[in-house]
């Protein structure tokens, strides 16, 4: 029998159609779970197969879509029994069929959300997958199909699973609304990138959508993918008829837009919901003659975030190089203070100022890098939607982040040594990603052009060996300062352009270290960029806050002619600053009582700085900081102000303590504290804007806060307490349900640490309920634990 | 849709107090802000209903047990069962603005709860035409959660409606939703027009809620 793999893009293939709205028509109840007639209705699934077949298709999908063990929990089944099952009714249906056909695993989402978004963990997913596959595999299906997911990350989880797993190929189809977006918001090329860096062998769409729509979006799908096509839509868009959902696209309908499809790309063929054997019976009978289009290499350079792609092309891109310890006494404090919240912050200014990706760099001696990584790039990709670069020499720093990455990453970076490039190839093969290359070797930096060039070819000669294309590659020729040789700017100059423009191959610089050791760096810095984006640079490590390296960059687009019509350098410059908005009037010059009074945080943070020149941080919040806080407080629980000027004010008091935070970074002293609180979400419950805003109000007040974030178990919050020696614990909880989590956290804390006071807090909650489950404080909005904490520890 | 900025200002506690234009200008900016980036999304199917003594409802596969329920959908022959999200950008938007401005961070959680409302509101109004054609009446549509209708009946909603595969709606172990902009509900559809639609606060026992409007 020739294998699956062997026929995938050489010929049409056609999937069977749906097997969920057919069972709906056989008595399905909604909400029963179809996987489970395998077990109990085997001959009907059975059967389903069998139509499907006669009308022709060569791939059947087993009925295991939802055969996972969270949807088996409870059944009386579990996973492996119904998948075993599932792949055994399908294999039946073939050899009665007698002719050659492949069973697809059909694996769907799990139906839970993936953290930071949802509760469930990313390996906890990828150990759900894990047990369908292999238990497919060992049944004897014919390829893994991960079909109508619409979360990048999910499908990470699943294709991870199958490919460690197992040996068989992967298709993957996902489930695009009309906009082109999956529900979690990634557009087609970044979906594509993951996938394509993942190494899977056909990529498509099904499900959501009907055919017609479906093929509005496959021209996007055919300009970025380089693999087999598949297509599996539903029968039209589903119509609602008194209440009840409906699929109206007949066969000859759908069959004649299928055959579009085929002509125009696509070379697998199937339906989803609401198709028949007589839709799949029409379509090939339309398209079994089309000579497939062969899949060919589009040849991007692309990385990729969970919601877009970054193409690396005649347009240069900004990698923000600001998370990064080096030489930034504030940034090393943070790291050692397991500050995520200031390295977010830097990930979110640098968007703000135009990075395209960021930089990430964690690496501090006396810290757990792996963690500290894994970490930064969880966190930073809860709030910042940019492509990451990351930056480690560590090799499991650089693993742990890449498998935990949502999306496809830049990696900062391999070179000519055969120990990097052995270590680091390998990690690339396996989760993809683009790579910087530093042109350096065994013999260190080469001090001519021709000696770098020589360093890029033999590590893209190296790549080649493990299925790295030369397009996945970026080359980093080095910028050194001209302060030790003037010289070093034409080697970098020259070897960058000939590998770029001789060579075919991206570029990157960290244009910066020409100017190292000169005065008023920034302008050396800028003229070389602007020299470098002209001899070819695809790529500038800088700071984007830099106003003049920005200039340049915009200047140099727009003169290139890769910004179009000059549309970025007009909106950049043609007067968006004069516009009225409600940041613009944050920087008015007035004392920093006033500033926090009137929620001014620009304002506050300059006056913060003029006073330290003469005054020690600490008169500073004691006469200025906390007066201004108590009068907002107090007209806060009289109700002259309300919540948002409550927070504006809170705001402004936080900017002033960064002034604060900056001098006393500067002079290597930590900042005095009122005592430790420990806060948090309960488990369970994925709500945390009040317990942010305590936390605000808490750090206002020079208290030290560990925050917890959200959804956290009691253990976790009883070892911190313990830990830390804290005797002041804040709990969260949105809801009934959660509050039950209340309870067993205050109950385990009690235990462990009977001396410690609980504080409790949410929308659900009252003063008899907090009494009930045994708080020692309820607090009915975010001053009143201010008040708590400072009593308790005045005393 | 438009963000209801009445709604908007009572979630964010607002009784009369003082507002400079620096704060109004950002309360108009952000809701814009959330406005302009929502994806609203919703799935409904009808079913058939009935109730049996006064606390329990048979709502097509399901059996329900809940007195307030019960005398909700008491005399209805049909009801409906929604699921809403105005989408995932307005926690988006909340994370980000923890960190850099919270008094923004509390305005998109105002205005996405007066959004979602508003959404299910149109929705309820699709609903209501095409009951009124068959000579049928909504009752006040009635969530999970309220009176004694337990949250646990999330996950039978969610099953029912495929809200995960269809709208991109999912529940945690602790039925909570994502995104949180979202709403589930159950409107009864019955033969007799009822004028007396009650506000929903009247009905809940929360006495001491800063957000009662009765």
């Amino acid at each position: 029998m020739t294998k699956f793999i062997d026929k995938l893009g050489t010929k049409m293939l056609f999937f069977d159609g749906a097997m969920g709205t057919i069972l709906q028509s056989k008595g399905l109840l909604p909400g029963e779970i179809p996987e489970l007639w395998n077990m109990t209705s085997s001959d009907v699934i059975l059967d389903i197969h069998k139509s499907y077949l006669d009308a022709g298709c060569d791939i059947v999908k087993a009925n295991t879509f939802g055969a996972n063990s969270f949807k088996m929990k409870d059944t009386g089944y579990s996973c492996e029994e119904v998948v075993t099952q599932g792949i055994k009714l399908a294999k039946e249906a073939v050899s009665a069929a007698g002719r050659e056909a492949y069973v697809a695993l059909d694996i769907g989402s799990l139906g839970k959300l993936l953290k930071p978004l949802g509760d469930l963990e990313f390996e906890a997913a990828y150990e759900a997958f894990k047990e369908i596959c292999i238990a497919g595999e060992k049944a004897g299906a014919d390829l893994c199909l991960i079909e109508t997911v619409s979360d990048t990350y999910e499908i990470k989880a699943a294709v991870l699973a199958a490919k460690e797993n197992t040996n068989l190929p992967v298709v993957v189809t996902m489930i695009f609304d009309e906009g082109g977006k999956l529900l979690t918001g990634a557009d087609v090329s970044a979906a594509v990138a993951l996938l394509e860096g993942l190494r899977v062998d056909a990529i498509g769409f099904n499900c959501g959508l009907g055919p017609v729509q479906m093929q509005k979006l496959l021209p996007e799908l055919h300009r970025v993918c380089s693999l087999p096509i598949v297509m599996n839509p539903n029968a039209g868009l589903p119509v609602v008829v008194d209440g009840q959902t409906m699929f109206n696209v007949g066969p000859d309908e759908f069959a004649g837009v299928m055959k579009e499809i085929a002509e125009s790309g696509a070379s697998v063929l199937g339906g989803c919901c609401g198709t028949t054997p007589e839709h799949i019976k029409a379509v090939i009978s339309m398209c079994k003659d089309i000579k497939p289009l062969k899949a060919e290499d589009k040849g991007l350079s692309v990385i990729s975030s969970y919601s877009h792609a970054v193409e690396l092309n005649n347009r240069p891109k900004i990698i923000g190089e600001r998370i990064n310890p080096t030489g930034k006494s504030r940034f090393k404090q943070a790291l050692r203070d397991n500050d995520l919240e200031y390295i977010l912050k830097e990930a979110l200014t640098q968007q703000d100022n135009g990075a395209h990706i960021l930089d990430v760099n964690v690496g501090l001696p006396e810290i757990d890098e792996p963690s500290m990584m894994e970490r930064t790039v969880a966190g930073i990709q809860t709030v910042v939607d940019l492509p990451l670069q990351i930056d480690t020499s560590d090799i499991e720093a650089m693993e742990r982040a890449m498998r935990i990455y949502n999306g496809k990453p830049l990696i900062n970076s391999v070179n000519g040594k055969q120990e990097s490039m052995d270590a680091v190839f390998p990690l690339v093969a396996k989760y993809g990603g683009m790579v910087v290359c530093l042109a350096l070797d065994e013999d260190g930096i080469p001090e001519t052009a021709e000696g770098r060039i020589q360093v890029a070819k033999k590590i893209i000669a190296e790549a080649e060996k493990y299925g790295i294309s030369k397009k996945d590659l970026v080359i980093d020729t080095l910028a050194m300062t001209i302060s030790t040789g003037q010289e070093n700017s034409a080697i970098t100059l020259d070897s960058l352009d000939y590998i770029r423009n001789e060579m075919g191959v991206h570029t990157v610089l960290g244009v910066s270290n020409i100017s190292f050791g000169l005065p008023q760096r920034e302008i050396i810095t800028t003229a070389f960029f602007t020299i470098a984006l002209s001899r070819g640079l695809s790529a500038a490590i800088i700071n984007p806050a830099s106003t003049s390296m920005m200039n340049a960059y915009y200047s140099y687009c727009a003169i290139n002619g890769s910004d179009e019509q000059c549309f970025d350098y007009i909106n950049q410059y043609s007067g968006a600053a004069q516009q009225p908005s409600s940041s613009a009037k944050q920087s008015e010059e007035t004392s920093l009582f006033d500033a926090v009074v009137r929620g001014l945080s620009e304002s506050a943070y300059t006056a913060a700085k003029e006073l330290l020149k003469a005054k020690e941080p600490l008169a500073l919040i004691d006469e200025d900081l906390i007066p201004a806080l108590d009068k907002v407080g107090q007209g806060f629980e009289n109700k002259t102000i309300f919540l948002p000027q409550l927070l504006m004010s809170a705001e402004a008091a936080k900017s002033g303590f960064d002034a604060i935070k900056e001098v006393l970074a500067k002079k290597g002293t930590a900042s005095s504290s009122k005592g430790t609180v420990v806060i948090a979400t309960v488990k369970g419950d994925i709500h945390d804007i009040g317990k942010n805003i305590v936390k605000v109000l808490l750090e206002n007040y020079s208290f030290d806060v560990i925050d917890l974030g959200k959804d956290v178990a009691p253990e976790l919050i009883v070892q911190t307490a313990l830990d830390n020696h804290v005797k002041l614990i804040g709990l969260s909880a949105l809801m009934t349900t959660t509050v039950a989590n209340m309870e067993i956290t205050i109950k385990q804390l009690k235990a462990a640490i009977p001396d410690c006071k609980v504080m409790v807090g949410g929308a659900v909650l009252n003063q008899t309920y907090a009494d009930m489950i045994g708080a020692d404080f309820y607090s009915k909005d975010a001053m009143g634990s201010i008040r708590y904490a400072n009593e308790l520890f005045e005393k | 849709m438009e963000v209801n900025k009445k709604e908007t200002l009572r979630y964010l506690g607002y009784r009369g107090q003082e507002m400079d234009a620096n704060l109004e200008a950002l309360i108009d900016e952000t809701s814009q802000e959330l406005l302009n980036s929502i994806a609203p999304k919703s799935v409904h199917q009808e079913f058939s209903c009935s109730t049996e003594g006064d606390d329990v409802v048979h709502l097509g596969p399901l059996v329900i047990k809940s007195k307030h329920l019960a005398k909700n959908l008491k005399g209805c022959e049909y009801a409906v069962i929604f699921a809403a999200t105005i989408g995932s950008s307005a926690d988006t938007l909340i994370k980000r603005y923890s960190l850099t401005n919270l008094a923004k961070a509390s305005v998109v959680q105002a205005a996405g709860a007066a959004l979602i409302e508003t959404f299910c509101d149109s929705l309820e109004d699709t609903i209501r035409e095409n009951a009124a054609a068959r000579e049928l009446y909504l009752r006040p549509r009635f969530s999970p959660g309220y009176g004694d209708l337990p949250l646990e009946l999330q996950r039978d909603i969610f099953r029912i409606l495929e809200c995960s595969k269809r709208i991109g709606l999912s529940l945690t172990d602790t039925c909570l939703m994502f995104p949180s902009k979202s709403v589930t509900a159950i409107i009864g559809l019955s033969p007799l027009q009822n004028n007396c639609h009650r506000e929903k606060c009247t009905d809940c026992n929360n006495t001491e809620c800063d957000y009662r409007t009765n």
